[in-house]
């Protein structure tokens, strides 16, 4: 269940089944990174000096673009999640059946080495009621493949 | 030096019930690391430590004298429980296992701590290398950072980043910034992001290229490294752009995890992000390398499987999905298919990756994504002949050249530059296109008399990056310095100029057109400073170890003087840091002209 949350949190789903907005306005499919920013935009401010932009981050901050991530996020820590640009690139490896974005989301699910690869296949198959339009939220997509491994017989035992 | 050193190891080990003393072990390359102390790698605070921070010390004397801190330090965590364990996990760990220590669970009450060193753990450590960006004063030659993975497996969207760089708040203007950054105005400190984060910064946003280099270390030593980055946590460091920056931190945290690696014994004066590469290649370091192409890059190499039609074709297909079902698209064979829709779909996120989100974009891009997965799969072509940096010529260059400019007036000219590559340069391991140069400086001997300052460049960059049908990015120059030109008679003159164009790839050829401006400040013109302005335009070509360029640059200026320079230059790079450069130049103003021919020979080095 924990692996799940991560795998939750990294699509930036709030983590929280009753959230009341889920993701927040930021967390749509297809945002761009940064977006929002007024003035100089940070990306190049922190460009400009090789830096960190705003507070420095050292693996404990959470929550950044408006995307929802409360909740305890131990794997590969927070932030990974708030990005928007990361379920665009989950997307698109699903549309094609393979990429960095989905062995990412696997492997936080606690997807075994030997069934990552039929775990690609089916999230190919399934990509267009995974991604039913442009609109769809990150709690959405979790939940549609949560669905689609529970009906799965080798994947659904990742969800227990 | 070494076998002083490794009989001193012996003696430890021979006498391994009698405590060093705390003398032996201040000057143990690792507790000299683990405080940061230069050993004479920078002319700034030698034999001191580097870090500019009260909170490091548990001394006071702490920055200069590395006994005190290790006294202190021992006083401050031999006792169970005591607070400065959960600071110091690293030097803990020296101390117990110098001194024998005995405790079960020492960090047993430093919740935060284990906390974080349960989520940062690394199986691998790998040297991350983003090439050159030009539109940023502090990435032009590079930048360095380390990654952390948590499994041996590809899933390195999990891994973490190692970043040092200048902490800067939002609220100051763009140009303090800049100044402040690169003069050591802000205080440098080490990050620790999600790797995700830097691939969407460089290779999606900044389309540039990443070399992955896996170092060869054990896990001992990597969790020496992580133990020792919690001590640095919020700590600050000075950050100077040329020596003190990102390359320079990460060679001490090489030293932190291998002590004795001799990565720092030398002075240097700027630390280039390649020469890291290079001092940890030679060092025996790197065990793997990886090349990880932009989003751009990826892009070109898509396109060019289609033909000039279909290219043309798919940039429609990227405004118009509805292409799709057009007769004209499904007359290609289904791979073709696939190819153009894939091409248009990555064009358009790449074209709109900095814009805000719109209905129209949004819609395109979905319905071109779900047509991507109805076709058959398409993978991305593996670029062809990717050179790694570190390959590349050295970064600073001596030349000896001779010559002759019109009138039979024979010369020789000795030139240094300080970094680091020009158009006609060596190409292997550089940043197609761009050019960047800093503090080239050249003497000119003539038979009739004394050496005479040629040229003094302080700066010089030029990026040409090439225009396509998918990509339309501006090309641009700026450089300043002190030059030789004609005011009345040939003169020293004081300039700074530059300008904005485009540029285009036709197989090996590349032609660029660029608007030029130029502020100048001689003795003969009027006013203390004139400006003109002109065009800049010209042609290169490259074929195997040969760069051409024909170009011309003219201006006119305010008070109605007309000056232009064209040139003529081949360079032949022999080996890796030889080449032979000749050239045929004409100077003209009003009415006249005159003519040089020289022929340079070029060391490059370090």
């Amino acid at each position: 269940m924990k692996k799940t949350l991560i795998a939750a949190a990294m699509l930036g789903a709030s983590t929280s089944a009753m959230a009341v907005a889920p993701g927040g306005p930021g967390c749509g499919w297809g945002n761009m990174l940064f977006e929002g920013q007024s003035g100089m935009p940070m990306h190049l401010l922190a460009t400009i000096v090789n830096g960190t932009s705003g507070n420095a981050t050292f693996g404990m901050t959470t929550g950044t673009n408006g995307c929802d991530t409360s909740g305890a996020l131990s794997y590969s820590g927070s932030s990974l999640l708030g990005m928007t640009g990361v379920m665009e690139e989950v997307a698109q490896d699903m549309a094609t059946g393979e990429g960095e974005a989905l062995t990412a989301l696997s492997v936080s699910m606690g997807i075994e080495a030997s069934d990552r690869a039929h775990f690609n296949a089916v999230m190919h198959e399934n990509f267009a009621a995974i991604f039913p339009h442009q609109d769809v939220t990150a709690d959405e997509v979790m939940a549609s493949i949560t669905d689609v491994m529970k009906k799965d017989d080798s994947l659904s035992k990742y969800l227990a | 030096m070494r076998a002083v050193f490794l009989s001193f190891l012996l003696c430890c080990c021979a006498t391994a019930f009698a405590s060093p003393t705390d003398k032996e072990l201040a000057a143990q390359p690792r507790w000299q690391a683990l405080l940061h102390i230069n050993p004479g790698a920078t002319l700034r605070d030698r034999q001191r430590s580097y870090v500019d921070d009260e909170q490091f010390f548990l001394s006071e004397q702490g920055k200069d004298d590395a006994l005190e801190e290790l006294t202190a330090s021992r006083e401050a965590l031999v006792a169970p429980g005591a607070e400065a364990r959960c600071r110091f996990p690293a030097r803990y760990r020296f101390l117990s296992e110098q001194l024998g220590w005995q405790d079960a669970a020492p960090f047993s009450h430093c919740a935060e701590y284990q906390e974080w060193r349960q989520a940062v753990t690394a199986k691998r450590a790998v040297l991350v290398f983003p090439a050159a960006y030009l539109n940023s004063p502090s990435s032009m030659f590079g930048h360095t950072l380390l990654r952390l993975d948590q499994g041996d497996d590809s899933a390195v969207w999990l891994s973490w980043a190692v970043n040092f760089g200048a902490v800067a708040m939002a609220d100051d203007n763009s140009f303090f910034y800049i100044y402040r950054g690169l003069a050591g105005g802000y205080p440098g400190r080490f990050a620790l992001v999600p790797y995700v984060q830097k691939i969407q910064e460089y290779s999606h946003m900044e389309n540039r290229d990443m070399w992955e280099y896996t170092l060869d270390l054990d896990q001992q030593e990597m969790d020496w490294l992580i133990d020792h980055l919690w001590e640095l946590k919020d700590i600050n460091f000075d950050y100077y752009f040329f020596d003190e920056n990102c390359s320079f931190r990460l060679l001490e945290l090489m030293e932190v995890a291998r002590p004795g690696s001799h990565l720092l014994d030398e002075l240097r004066f700027a630390e280039v992000p390649v020469n890291t590469v290079r001092a940890l290649d030679e060092g025996g370091f790197i065990s793997e390398r990886h090349y990880r192409p932009s989003k751009a890059v990826e892009l070109d190499n898509l396109r060019s499987q289609l033909s000039g039609r279909q290219q043309t074709l798919a940039r429609r297909l990227a405004n118009d999905p509805a292409l799709l079902d057009s007769e004209e698209f499904l007359a290609s064979s289904e791979q073709d298919q696939a190819l153009m829709v894939t091409v248009a779909y990555r064009f358009l996120r790449l074209k709109y990756r900095k814009e805000d989100r719109t209905d129209k974009v949004a819609a395109d891009s979905f319905a071109l994504l779900s047509a991507i997965n109805r076709m058959p799969p398409v993978t991305v072509p593996e670029t062809r002949d990717a050179q790694p940096p570190e390959g590349g010529h050295g970064t600073q260059m001596l030349a000896a050249s001779g010559g002759q400019r019109d009138g039979n007036l024979d010369f020789g000219e000795l030139s240094y530059r300080l970094t680091y590559h020009d158009l006609l340069d060596n190409p292997y391991g550089f940043l197609r296109g761009a050019q960047i140069e800093g503090i080239d400086l050249t003497l000119r001997s003539t038979e009739s008399g004394d050496p005479k300052l040629e040229e003094l460049g302080v700066v010089s960059i030029r990026s040409m990056a090439p225009r396509n049908r998918f990509i339309k990015p501006l090309s641009w120059y700026v450089e300043g310095g002190l030059e030789r030109a004609w005011a009345e008679r040939r003169r020293l003159v004081r300039y700074v100029q530059g300008g904005a164009g485009a540029s285009w790839h036709w197989g090996n050829w590349q032609p660029y057109v660029l608007s030029s401006f130029r502020l100048e400040n001689n003795s003969a013109f009027d006013r203390f400073v004139t400006a003109g302005a002109g065009l800049d335009a010209g042609m290169l070509y490259r074929r195997g170890d040969w760069q051409w360029q024909l170009g011309s640059v003219g201006h006119y200026f305010t008070n109605d003087v007309y000056r232009h320079t064209s040139t003529f230059a081949v360079q032949w790079a022999m080996t890796r840091q030889h080449g032979l450069r000749a050239s045929v130049e004409r100077e003209g103003w009003r009415g006249d002209g005159e003519n040089e021919f020289k022929l340079q020979w070029r060391w490059y080095y370090d």
